[in-house]
């Protein structure tokens, strides 16, 4: 037979039961624009039923139930979700940091417009032609003097610029890197409280929430792999508790990056024993050009022809430069690498006919009109060699200085004779095979200094177009994805006010039964036994 | 699917700023009246603009140097032709002169009009053009008529690409006969001076002048066909111009009207992501409970 105090226990458990579970509603309701936030449900389970199997058991029909328990609190996430959001996050990181580098290196290019290297060359190749309608007028001599003048300052200007932007990028990639390292160290804090909670029974939902933020936070910078791992020896902890990371660094296509020994890079790791263990991120670069060469976890150094495309710090290394094999490469370096190029080749085919040609009333001029300040020629010529040497472009100051010294005449120095400035304004659209210089053009190198101009400006719009698309592309499917992800995790206002009413509604109900006990009890103790009385 | 207050209004902010961002650009557009602003808008419209920005540059250069051309020319005709008219009056001189009717004195006097219409000449090869001595040959900054031999060299001024077209007449080739000291023309007005020349072998020198004459009948022939082909160039250059602009507005231009349809319909939506926004974030359960 059951106790007479029965429907009393079973009534309390369900008051209890749905005060934590209002207690829950609010604790969601709280935290409805909290970032990183993932709602919690509490897991209803009923209690033990009576009587239990036995052979004293008390014969009665069937098993009676004895109420409610809150079996444990629970955040509703899809895990699957955080694996597509981190992926896409990688990209976006990447792409957006890709597409700012660009845009900015757009900007100092200013193409097309009235203050760029494009439209400085038509005016120094129109100040040319009115050389040599006036070969004579020292005017138009100062003109081209000066239009000269406009166009190494129009590259120094483009180095100055590029190498400024490269000096933040600089910066920005030990910045990124910091940040990484704070997250992992910050991510191991959590991956030890978490093995500390978990053990006693417990989910530490609100630690889960800011653990897969900063892993949110980190999949934006490189990509990485996260594995749970939970301990063979784990105490008391629940079967849907989630363990500890494990994050693996991983290559653009989420294959394993590997140390001497085949194993793979863990940023954070946690194995099966209950080890847990961090490393830190370093950015290795040549010790002569600065330029990145390697990323190192201080056991390990991925070679960085292998660490592309995944991520904001391989955008900024991208963009800002890279050694492989000794070759500099990456957007910046590359830009300037080209403007150097294509003013050395035209500035050595330019002093070679100026020097050809014939001072006024004079005789050979033997004098170069573009020098580089301080850099001594091989033989005739500039080298390729000199790195800055768009930062050290400009005009012969014995030309800037007696303008007669220009010379526009050819075969001799007669006032009227304006073949040689012919000769010069027609260099802008003579094929590089055609120089007289063309034996020390490298290879690559082809068309005329106009066209070569315009296909490093095509180049970079195309790339930076690329990037841009790619960026939106990103966004988008980030979105769609966070979408996704909030649909499982987000609070919804309205869902938690029908269970608030749910829940209240059972607590008032709970209570109401046990005022009918009561009033049973009330029966049986001062209303029975008394007739006659 | 679930949704959520904070999934839309998450998607109402986002649609709110792409919209925005759309607005900007249909704004860029219409005030700066550009296709693209930078070469990533258009990567393959951004290089054609470089080069057809080359193209009209060069046609406005080409323009200028075509007036250059033009004015030497002109100014070589004009002067050529005053030339022949002085030849012209030489010659009517000679004529004169060789009649034998006249006295003694009145032939010295015809050699002083001579001696006017040499320097006459000698005047017309020291002719300048914004400075310029267009007969001196390359040697523009010198006087033609102090060392006319020296007067040589052809000018060259580009008009097109890799074409050019001569600009001067070298002195050398017309007025050593002319103006020189024991040239054709002095030779005449010694003769004139001369008390003891016989009148009738005057006429032999007329031969002498017609020579001259053709010399610059010739070349201005050569100057006539020189101001065809400068106005010819001229013609073109224009066409080209008009051409060039044409493609340079095609390719970079925007077309207004159509930019200002877009900022409508755009306007509209923006209008529509607003009031949607507005209206959907408002309620909630709770307004409906009691």
């Amino acid at each position: 037979m059951r106790s007479t105090f029965f429907g009393l226990e079973t009534a309390k458990r369900g008051m209890a039961v749905h005060q934590t579970a209002l207690n829950v509603t609010g604790h969601n309701i709280s935290n409805a624009n909290t970032n990183g936030y993932t709602r919690q449900r509490v897991n209803f389970s009923t209690t033990i039923p009576y009587p239990s199997l036995g052979l004293n058991r008390p014969d009665i029909p069937g098993q009676l139930g004895t109420g409610v328990k809150a079996e444990s609190i629970q955040r509703i996430r899809d895990q699957f979700a955080d694996v597509q959001y981190r992926e896409q996050n990688t990209k976006f990181g990447y792409f957006n940091s890709l597409n700012e580098s660009l845009v900015k290196m757009e900007e100092i290019m200013n193409e097309p417009s009235d203050s760029s290297l494009h439209y400085t060359m038509e005016q120094f190749w129109n100040s040319l032609q009115t050389l040599s309608a006036n070969s004579e007028n020292s005017g138009a001599r100062a003109l081209v003097s000066a239009n000269g003048q406009m166009v190494a300052d129009a590259y120094n200007y483009y180095y100055n610029s590029l190498t400024t932007i490269q000096r933040d990028l600089n910066s920005e990639i030990d910045v990124v890197a910091r940040e990484v390292n704070e997250l992992v160290t910050r991510l191991a804090e959590l991956n030890q409280q978490i093995s500390e909670i978990e053990p006693a029974g417990l989910l530490p939902n609100d630690i889960y929430d800011t653990r897969d933020l900063l892993v949110d936070e980190l999949s934006g910078l490189v990509n990485i792999k996260v594995t749970k791992v939970r301990p063979t020896e784990y105490g008391n902890a629940l079967p849907i508790a989630e363990g500890i990371y494990n994050i693996e660094l991983v290559n653009k296509d989420g294959s394993s990056y590997t140390d001497a020994n085949g194993n793979p890079i863990n940023l954070l790791s946690a194995d099966i024993d209950g080890n847990q263990g961090y490393s830190q991120l370093s950015v290795n670069r040549d010790p002569n050009t600065n330029l990145v060469t390697g990323i190192s976890d201080g056991n390990h150094t991925i070679n960085i022809i292998d660490f592309t495309k995944t991520g904001e710090l391989s955008a900024i290394i991208e963009s800002y430069g890279y050694m492989v094999n000794g070759d500099k490469q990456g957007h910046y370096p590359e830009m300037i690498n080209d403007l150097n190029n294509l003013l050395i080749t035209f500035a050595n085919e330019f002093n070679a006919v100026h020097r050809e040609g014939h001072t006024l009333n004079g005789g050979q001029s033997g004098e170069d009109f573009f020098v580089l300040e301080g850099i001594v020629k091989t033989g005739d010529n500039y080298s390729y060699d000199v790195p800055n040497a768009s930062q050290l472009i400009k005009v012969n100051q014995n030309i800037v200085d007696n303008t007669s010294l220009l010379a526009a005449g050819f075969g001799n120095g007669d006032a009227g004779n304006n073949i040689n400035a012919q000769r010069l304004a027609n260099l802008k659209t003579l094929d590089f095979t055609q120089y007289t210089t063309s034996a020390t053009v490298p290879n690559g190198m082809t068309g005329t200094a106009d066209t070569y101009y315009s296909g490093i400006i095509g180049k970079l719009g195309v790339i930076s177009r690329s990037a841009e698309l790619n960026k939106m592309n990103a966004d988008t499917m980030l979105a769609t994805v966070d979408q996704r992800r909030k649909s499982v995790t987000s609070v919804s206002l309205d869902e938690e006010m029908v269970d608030m009413v749910r829940f209240q509604h059972a607590y008032n109900a709970s209570a109401r039964n046990i005022t009918v006990v009561d009033e049973m009890l009330d029966r049986i103790i001062n209303g029975m036994g008394i007739v006659g009385r | 699917m679930r949704v959520t207050q904070s999934m839309i209004s998450n998607n109402t902010l986002r649609n709110i700023s792409d919209s925005y961002s759309k607005l900007s650009k249909l704004n860029d557009q219409s005030v700066s009246g550009k296709k693209f602003s930078k070469p990533s808008d258009d990567p393959v419209a951004a290089m054609l603009a470089m080069s057809y920005r080359t193209d009209l540059n060069r046609i406005g250069q080409y323009q200028e140097n075509i007036g250059t051309v033009k004015s030497w020319v002109d100014a070589t005709d004009d002067s050529l032709n005053a030339v022949g008219n002085a030849l012209h009056q030489f010659r009517d001189l000679i004529v004169q002169a060789s009649n034998g009717t006249y006295e003694e004195n009145q032939r010295s006097y015809m050699a002083l009009e001579m001696r006017e219409l040499i320097g006459q000449i000698t005047d017309l090869a020291d002719t300048q053009v914004g400075g310029k001595y267009i007969f001196g040959g390359t040697k523009t900054d010198q006087r033609p008529s102090d060392n006319i031999n020296a007067a040589t060299g052809v000018i060259n001024l580009e008009v097109f690409s890799n074409i050019t077209l001569p600009m001067n007449i070298q002195g050398n080739d017309i007025f050593p006969d002319m103006i020189s000291p024991g040239g054709v023309l002095d030779t005449i007005a010694s003769a004139l001076e001369n008390p003891n020349t016989d009148p009738t072998t005057l006429t032999n020198y007329i031969g002498d002048i017609d020579a001259q004459m053709d010399v610059v009948l010739g070349t201005r022939a050569v100057v006539g066909a020189r101001q065809n082909r400068v106005e010819l160039m001229e013609d073109r250059l224009g066409q080209q111009e008009i051409f060039s602009t044409r493609i340079l507005s095609d390719n970079e231009d925007i077309d207004l009207e159509k930019v200002l349809i877009d900022l409508t319909t755009q306007e509209s939506v923006h209008r529509a992501a607003l009031g949607v926004g507005a209206k959907i974030m408002q309620p909630s359960l709770m307004d409906f409970l009691r």
